[in-house]
């Protein structure tokens, strides 16, 4: 059972003064899945992520991966954070490699996947221009290579796409989507975007705040690879309208 | 960015000639007498016609403040980083490091001549002196504030400690170690004629000076100072240029260098 698990949070809690910014967590996240969390702003969806990645110590309860105790653990998973955070002294290239850079040599090997991931995204004219010349979406881009970069094989990410327009959007999807399968990562994944989470997910978690908490978890049975046509079908909406309406729906607790 | 250059120098260019025009402006028309102050003319003239002497006392005092310079730019990254790194360090060195810029570095001068006589040791010393604080405060203050996002994304990705240090933390101090930097190099001259003038046996641009002044050779006396802000200018200049140098990412759309893993096609 549990070796099927990558990621599991037992009674994860944790509270700033009086809020509550997650309430008693607990939840299984299979290997290879993809797993999208929505939820109003506030309700603790980066908080969880905090947690999970070892930054933020929560007030109990525990965070496994492969069953090894990581809680405060960090560099044990990619995170991408909601802030598209670039070192404006390290070129587009500087910046995809920074993990090998800060945790170890870097190697020719690093540059050149580095090289190859950004030409194929459509960043190849930028590897060595500064973040101060790029634009709100090319350095979401740079950011999400560079989670993937360390090979991490639990990806957080923080509404990884929020800065960008629908077409590259989209097209982020789609390459997100080819990464993940090829690479065999487990993605978590927040967005503010319910068409997104469906279009991208097996499985999403609905949270709800004040205190926060995973209010529902729906199984996402559509078939892959997923297209443009998924988007409109009777069934991506049946999906969509369940899990807007837990969103809206709410009256009370 | 050629232009931008071009601008710069026109613009120094023009504010020396406004300030050699003020000076000529108010020695003729004020009628100053010759022996109160020259002509800006007659001041280059007369360190041209004595330039055989003067040479090598500028390259002197040139030599004083660009060690002192040197040696008060290290000390002074080194106790900003060792301050930064220790708290406790910082909180006993912080007060000395204060009291040593109270101290008038005239009554400094004459117990270093008793210490280290009158070469070129008790000059380096004033200068570093001097040099070492804007530097000291300047960089602990640009690790102090180093942007916190960065820190933690550093820890997001792993990063060893050492490693945050030297990726993150010293690149993002460079700005403000070039500050501290700038304002040694524009006191650092000043450092070294005090030194000279407290400490000198035999020849120095301090001496020349003095004994010009003796002379009432008011000429000598103008044409000295040229050379000594020459000086600190040139230095002033060089550290700029260091420090256009040394941070591209805050001019430049992309990095100068290419350097990449693949064959750039
Ligand atoms: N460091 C902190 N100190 C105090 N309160 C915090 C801190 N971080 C988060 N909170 C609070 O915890 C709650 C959850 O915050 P969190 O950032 O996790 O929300 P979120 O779901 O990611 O929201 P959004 O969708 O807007 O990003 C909020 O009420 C927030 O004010
Ligand atoms: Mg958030």
């Amino acid at each position: 059972m549990s070796h099927q698990d990558l990621l599991r949070l037992e009674a994860l809690r944790k509270s700033f003064g009086s809020t509550v910014a997650l309430s008693d967590t607990s939840l299984n996240v299979q290997r290879g899945s993809f797993v999208s969390i929505v939820g109003p702003s506030g309700c603790g969806k980066s908080t969880l992520f905090n947690m999970i990645s070892g930054l933020e110590r929560p007030d109990g309860g525990s965070i496994l991966i492969d069953d090894r105790d990581v809680t405060t653990r960090t560099g044990q998973v990619g995170y991408m954070m909601q802030k598209d955070l670039l070192v404006p002294w390290r070129t587009v290239l500087g910046n995809i490699t920074l993990g090998a850079r800060l945790t170890r040599r870097l190697t020719y090997d690093d540059r050149r996947r580095a090289v190859d991931i950004a030409q194929r995204y459509g960043l190849g004219d930028f590897l060595h221009h500064y973040p101060m010349a790029l634009s709100g979406g090319m350095r979401q881009r740079v950011a999400l290579m560079r989670t993937l970069a360390l090979d991490h094989e639990l990806l957080l990410l923080d509404e990884p796409f929020g800065a960008l327009d629908a077409q590259t959007r989209f097209e982020m999807q789609q390459w997100l989507l080819s990464v993940w399968r090829e690479s065999e990562r487990t993605v978590l994944f927040i967005t503010h975007d319910v068409d997104e989470a469906v279009f991208l997910s097996d499985r999403v978690l609905v949270m709800s705040s004040r205190p926060g908490r995973v209010v529902d978890d729906i199984t996402i049975d559509l078939e892959r690879p997923r297209t443009l046509g998924t988007l409109t079908s009777a069934v991506f909406n049946g999906y969509k309208s369940q899990i807007l309406e837990h969103l809206h729906g709410r009256v009370g607790p | 960015m050629k232009s931008r250059l071009l601008r710069n120098v026109l613009g120094s260019l023009l504010s020396f000639v406004l300030v050699m025009g003020i000076w000529q402006a108010i020695v003729v028309w004020g009628q100053v007498a010759p022996y109160i102050a020259p002509r800006p003319l007659d001041a280059f003239r007369a360190i041209s016609g004595d330039w055989s002497t003067l040479w090598p006392l500028t390259l002197w005092t040139l030599r004083e403040t660009v060690y002192g310079f040197l040696a008060g730019a290290v000390l002074g990254v080194v106790f900003g980083i060792v301050m930064h790194k220790i708290a406790m360090l910082q909180r006993v060195l912080y007060p000395i490091l204060i009291v040593t810029q109270a101290i008038p570095i005239v009554a400094l001068a004459a117990p270093l001549v008793l210490m280290l006589g009158f070469n070129l040791g008790p000059k380096i010393v004033i200068v570093a002196w001097i040099v070492f604080f804007p530097v000291t405060v300047n960089v602990l203050d640009g690790l102090t504030h180093v942007d916190g996002d960065l820190l933690t994304l550093a820890r997001v990705l792993g990063a060893r400690r050492w490693r945050t240090f030297l990726v993150i933390e010293v690149p993002a101090a460079i700005a403000p170690l070039f500050s501290g930097l700038k304002i040694g190099a524009t006191y650092a001259v000043t450092g070294a004629i005090i030194g000279e003038m407290a400490a000198s046996s035999g020849s120095s641009l301090a001496l020349y000076q003095h004994n010009a002044n003796a002379n009432l050779n008011a000429a000598a006396v103008y044409g000295t100072t040229l050379i000594m802000t020459a000086i600190g200018i040139s230095w002033f200049l060089l550290i700029v240029s260091l420090e256009f140098w040394a941070t591209p990412w805050r001019r430049r759309v992309t990095a100068r260098r290419r350097r990449i893993g693949g064959k750039h096609k």
